[in-house]
């Protein structure tokens, strides 16, 4: 898997924790954790263990920015360079997939949904074998469905058009 | 009732076709069960349960005992085949399993997960039927300050998991704890972090986290890079290990089933701490120490003892108090009850034959685990050869399917997306994701006895050093910190 260049990294990922801490404290725990106002003791309020976190994270944040980063070696070989926009583009479109499967599951249903998932993946992909792409994207959810449903006795959600027995 | 009386009594109840017969299907079952993704040890158990309404008691309980063994076995397959724990306790198989089969040694990784499977589960058994009595006895002594200070010692193993980078572990780990915390407090019911979405209220679903965070980066670095894994060797290779591996991992596979056996026996641990504390261990003491997490034999090893060591010792808790050590010994103890056995003390004088015909049942099970895992590793290792292409796009709906039948909730295949994302992201930064889910199994327990703690004691601190258990829980929390600490000061080799 492709990873970001290691230089300056440990920075980087130090400066955006001590942000998040910062909006962590003082705004998503104050506006998204409720306390109850009666608390006599701090420990004991739901807020104490998120600040602590919120604490530590900010600690660790320092941490990452002031420590002098070791030499790391990649086991995947040395970064490309200039990798172009595609392999961003393709990660946009397998979001898309993703984002689509969610809007799909209980429309269609999973079957049919995980069906058309499979296929469009397999092809986006780039599959050199088509035809066993398809069969598998017929076979392996209504597999999964048959042992779910029938054996496991799990509502899969059967969706708006056309139901399986 | 003598000793020699009691394993007669045990015999003459397991001493048939049937008792064996149930044992072997669980196991086949269990296996099956552990190597699909997203259904897990636990998911067959509780499948298996309606089963054994009709049976024989010792042998309901004998083929739900299968399932569970065979089950935590089999989530070592697709760990090392497509780095996908099929169990969450095979989370740490991952990280050295998955890297052998990359390099074309998956027969060789898988080999060694089923001797060091069958050695742990054979010193698990022979743990509980030693120091059953024992060992529950000490875990009774635990209150939460007790629980607090062990689970904190638990978590300097995330040092042991972190990679390259200590600091980055610590920070993935703090992510972990973080996300921990969404859901109802666990003292007043309020709202964190839900958004008024009662799907949250729960907190996020363990299963659609783990699957998230291990699998679907794979699915998405797939879309990375397409062809990236063309030329890359992932063949099975040798096709078992050989003795001498098997003999230079010996120490650590016995260590590791100890690690099991000792957490097994504490309530509310688990199989992955036991795993991932195990792998850690041997990491810290190996010589192979810089090739960890690169395709090393005795990670696999580690890893795959210090989870199955757990899988005997858990029965300790359930058989000699009646407490459940984990989530599947709360199944098997509902077996028992329908049965109408009431696990505890008294079921040592009352039920004798039953306890001793179950410790003779998990004995043999170790022999028939060797025998349905050398099938099974056989059978399922064909998913390595599967073309990437098309076996990406299985375990993506494979992932849609058990994350959901976990609850039956639809939000769970969204979080475990959404997961998804965020391991890949982590991957990129070079963020390991091990210690992220540790932190987030311990976060709520971790929590929850820090303040039940705070309460027993009205807000007094010193309730953390009350006994001899928490000062010996800190000790050794001190001790691997400052192991740790040397670790990151000692210049490395190059």
């Amino acid at each position: 898997m492709d990873k970001v260049p290691f230089k300056g990294l440990n920075r980087w990922l130090g400066v955006f924790t001590l942000l998040f801490s910062a909006f962590f404290a003082f705004y998503a725990i104050p506006n998204w954790v409720y306390s109850p106002s009666n608390i006599r003791n701090i420990v004991l309020s739901p807020t104490f263990w998120p600040y602590v976190l919120a604490g530590i994270s900010a600690l660790a944040g320092v941490a990452l920015i002031i420590t002098k980063q070791p030499p790391e070696t990649d086991p995947d070989g040395p970064e490309s360079a200039d990798v172009g926009l595609r392999p961003y583009l393709r990660l946009i479109v397998m979001a898309l997939i993703m984002g689509l499967t969610m809007y799909l599951l209980p429309r269609l249903g999973m079957v049919w949904t995980t069906m058309l998932t499979f296929v469009v993946t397999a092809f986006f992909f780039g599959t050199r074998y088509r035809i066993a792409a398809v069969v598998c994207a017929v076979l392996i959810p209504l597999i999964l469905y048959t042992f779910f449903a029938h054996v496991a006795g799990v509502a899969i959600p059967q969706g708006n058009f056309v139901r399986l027995p | 009732m003598s000793f020699y009386d009691s394993i007669l009594a045990g015999l003459s109840l397991v001493g048939n076709v049937d008792a064996f017969l149930s044992l072997f299907i669980g196991i086949v079952v269990g296996v099956i069960g552990g190597a699909i993704p997203g259904l897990s040890a636990t998911m067959a158990v509780a499948l298996t349960l309606p089963f054994t309404f009709p049976m024989q008691p010792i042998n309901g309980i004998l083929l739900l005992l299968g399932v569970y063994k065979g089950g935590i076995f089999g989530g070592s397959i697709p760990a090392i085949l497509i780095k996908t724990p099929g169990t969450p306790a095979s989370s740490a198989t991952i990280l050295d399993g998955y890297p052998l089969a990359e390099k074309g040694q998956a027969g060789k990784a898988l080999g060694m997960a089923l001797w060091a499977s069958c050695t742990a589960d054979v010193v698990s058994n022979l743990s509980l039927i030693l120091f059953a009595g024992w060992l529950a006895s000490f875990a009774l002594n635990f209150g939460p300050p007790e629980f607090f200070a062990l689970i904190f010692f638990s978590l300097t193993i995330i040092a042991g998991v972190s990679g390259d980078s200590l600091l980055r572990g610590a920070l993935a780990a703090m992510a972990g704890l973080i996300l921990a915390t969404v859901g109802l407090d666990l003292v007043y019911g309020t709202n964190r972090f839900t958004f008024g979405d009662s799907n949250l209220m729960g907190g996020l679903n363990f299963i659609a986290v783990l699957i998230g965070l291990f699998a679907i980066p794979e699915v998405i670095a797939m879309a990375w890079d397409p062809t990236g894994h063309l030329g890359k060797a992932r063949s099975l290779g040798k096709s078992w290990v050989t003795f001498r591996e098997y003999k230079d991992s010996f120490f650590s596979i016995i260590r590791g089933s100890m690690i099991g056996v000792i957490l097994g026996s504490i309530p509310g641990i688990g199989a992955a701490p036991s795993a991932f504390l195990s792998y850690s261990e041997a990491r810290r003491t190996s010589k192979n120490k810089a090739n960890f997490g690169k395709g090393e034999i005795e990670g696999v090893a580690a890893a795959e003892a210090g989870n199955n060591g757990v899988a005997g010792a858990t029965l300790i808790p359930l058989l000699a108090l009646g407490v459940p050590g984990d989530v599947i010994t709360a199944i098997i103890i509902g077996a028992f009850m329908i049965h109408g056995l009431q696990p505890g003390p008294m079921m040592f004088v009352l039920n004798v034959d039953i306890i001793y015909g179950l410790f003779i049942g998990l004995i043999v099970s170790s022999v028939m685990l060797f025998a349905v895992g050398s099938v099974a590793i056989r059978a399922f290792r064909y998913v390595a050869d599967v073309p990437k292409r098309i076996l990406m796009p299985a375990v993506l709906v494979l992932c849609i399917y058990g994350v959901f039948a976990v609850n039956n909730n639809m939000f769970d295949v969204g979080v475990m997306f959404v997961m998804g994302w965020l391991g890949y992201v982590m991957n990129r930064t070079r963020i390991p994701a091990a210690p992220f889910l540790i932190a987030f199994i311990l976060g709520p327990l971790l929590e929850d006895n820090f303040r039940q703690s705070m309460l027993m004691s009205g807000g007094d601190m010193a309730v953390f050093v009350r006994g001899p258990i928490t000062w010996a829980f800190w000790t050794f929390s001190l001790i691997a910190l400052v192991a740790i600490y040397k670790s990151v000061r000692a210049p490395k080799t190059p």
